[in-house]
């Protein structure tokens, strides 16, 4: 009994005596590995005798424990001779098991051919290629293959580069592009039902607005001895109500119209489309006396009927919108300016012109900025100031197409300037 | 002076009333029928025996139901017989788009369709005004 415990308690001392040894000669081995011990000198029968890692040199040693990719080196039968830490990683296995085991052994099953072509090519010339480890996560890795001559002969050794991160981004990528063109997809289709209802809706509603108007004229024309005085009002209002939702249709029809119709742009002299409005409202401009004054105004690149529309719906505002007895003055000028910015400095090489239209009528409260260029927005009553609140929403939708900016200052009862932004050329 | 013959291709009966209301004192034309789509302007010329009978000029709306008035202007300038007659078409919503397609086909002229008694005249003078340009 005492022999045994005896003999019990030797082994114990013993195997704690060899965990010892081993834990010495892990440590060993990991401060090779890591650099911290170039060679060993170990007594033994024949004297001391160095010990050293043939060929590896510190630098490189740390280097390829440290780095990010794993590193093994394989004989010719394809065993591991030498792994780095990443890799074992890598492989959810503990270092000792990898070195010995055949590189083969943590290649995905559906890689393994793929991976023994790979080798056999390795082994004649640099190579790569991606395989599936076989590993918890499965990642995706690219094997850079090249021999190494040691003193042993020729080995063979693999980076691991881990693609997880790649691929998983590269998924990503993939997917929200897929996102993005299925939302542009909506989009187009979404903008092109929107059109579709636009015609359709103005075509449609403008048919039984003829009807109201032409019975209504019928009604005037062929019955006014049966008609009352009061009789007669109402069917003038009746008439200039049909005319007024034509204009409305015709407008909103235009302005969903914008956003399609995508001409190429071309030189628009301004001085010409400022001079062709004047002829259009020759008749307008004599009744109210109206001067307008304007330098030499720049060329530009754009869409010449759409800027011709901006211009239009600006500088038939400053003529409506006059004060009553007084002769409107309208002042167009321009400034070529270094930013996209109202207040950017004059600059000869800049992209922008500042083009400014200034007049002296009724103006508007500045608070109202917002509003006058929205659609459908009235700062005035349609009894006395005429139209349909479109203009200057189309004049703003045109000028943001064309890669500009649009705002008015103005003070009530003195008068308003309308400040566009448009770029020297157009970029496409 | 010799009236020349119309015929009206229009299946609102609204604007039928109108047209008649408002032309049939013109001295210069007479209305020779109204029918009320294309496969009707088809089936009224064909059963006109002698050419002197055929419509001096056909005006045709867009918007019918079976046979439209562009389908119709193509039948009509892809027949021997009815090639030469002068086609006009009116829409309540006359756009380039449409004026384009009708020329594209041989349509003398695309016209707005009017809504008073002056607008239908001017319609009707610029189509004469055409026909006799052509003659």
């Amino acid at each position: 009994m005492e022999a045994t415990a005896r003999t019990y308690e030797e082994l114990l001392t013993q195997v704690t005596e060899l965990q010892w040894q081993l834990e010495e000669a892990n440590d060993t081995i990991e401060a090779i590995r890591t650099g911290q011990v170039d060679a060993l000198v170990l007594e033994s029968e024949n004297g001391h005798q160095l010990y050293t890692l043939k060929s590896a040199d510190q630098t490189y040693r740390v280097f390829i424990e440290k780095m990010n990719e794993g590193a093994v080196t394989l004989n010719k039968d394809g065993i591991i001779l030498y792994c780095n830490s990443q890799f074992a990683t890598l492989v959810n296995t503990s270092r000792s098991s990898v070195v010995g085991a055949p590189f083969d052994h943590f290649i995905s099953l559906g890689y393994k051919n793929q991976f023994k072509l790979l080798m056999e090519r390795g082994w004649k010339e640099d190579c790569k290629g991606e395989v599936v480890l076989k590993a918890r996560k499965h990642p995706v890795v690219r094997l850079s293959l090249t021999t190494l001559e040691l003193d042993e002969g020729f080995s063979l050794s693999i980076i691991v580069t881990d693609l997880t991160a790649e691929k998983d981004a590269q998924k990503d990528l993939k997917n929200k592009n897929e996102e993005l063109e299925r939302i542009n997809h909506a989009l187009e289709t979404s903008n092109n039902d929107l059109l579709q209802f636009a015609s359709v809706a103005s075509h449609d509603l403008q048919e039984p607005l003829r009807k109201i108007a032409v019975f209504s004229g019928l009604l005037k024309d062929r019955d006014t001895n049966n008609l009352s005085e009061n009789a007669q009002v109402f069917i003038d209002k009746i008439l200039s109500s049909a005319e007024r939702m034509k204009q409305l249709i015709i407008d909103v029809l235009n302005y969903s119209r914008l956003s399609a119709n995508d001409q190429k742009p071309e030189h628009v002299e301004l001085t010409e489309i400022v001079k062709d409005w004047m002829t259009d409202y020759e008749i307008l401009i004599r009744e109210k006396r109206a001067k307008i004054y304007f330098d030499q105004l720049p060329v530009i690149e754009a869409n010449k009927g759409q800027v011709r529309q901006v211009f239009q719906n600006i500088l038939s505002n400053s003529l409506k919108f006059s004060k009553n007895y007084v002769p409107p003055v309208i002042t167009i000028t321009a400034t070529r300016i270094k930013d996209k910015n109202f207040d950017a400095a004059p600059g000869n090489n800049g992209k922008y012109f500042r083009i400014s239209i200034k007049d002296n009528g009724i103006g508007f409260d500045q608070k109202y900025v917002a509003n006058v260029f929205s659609l459908f927005e009235r700062l005035n009553t349609k009894d006395k100031y005429e139209g349909t609140g479109i203009g200057l929403a189309v004049a703003k939708k045109i000028v943001e197409k064309h890669n500009g900016l649009i705002t008015a200052r103005s003070t009530a009862g003195v008068g308003s300037e309308f400040i566009i932004l448009l770029p020297v050329a157009q970029f496409y | 002076m010799v009236k020349k013959k119309v015929l009206l291709a229009e299946d609102d009966g609204d604007d039928n009333f109108f047209f008649v209301y408002f032309l049939e004192e013109r001295v210069d034309i007479s209305i020779l029928n109204c029918v009320e789509n294309g496969l009707e302007v088809i089936q009224f010329l064909d059963a006109l025996a002698n050419n002197e009978d055929l419509p001096d000029f056909i005006l045709l709306d867009q918007n019918m139901p079976k046979m439209n008035g562009l389908e119709t202007l193509k039948y009509l300038k892809g027949n021997a017989r009815y090639a030469s007659i002068p086609v006009f078409v009116y829409s309540t919503y006359a756009d380039q788009n449409l004026a384009e397609k009708c020329g594209l086909f041989g349509a003398a002229l695309v016209h707005q369709k009017p809504t008073d008694k002056e607008g239908y005249n001017k319609m009707i003078d610029a189509c004469i005004e055409m026909i006799d340009n052509i003659a």
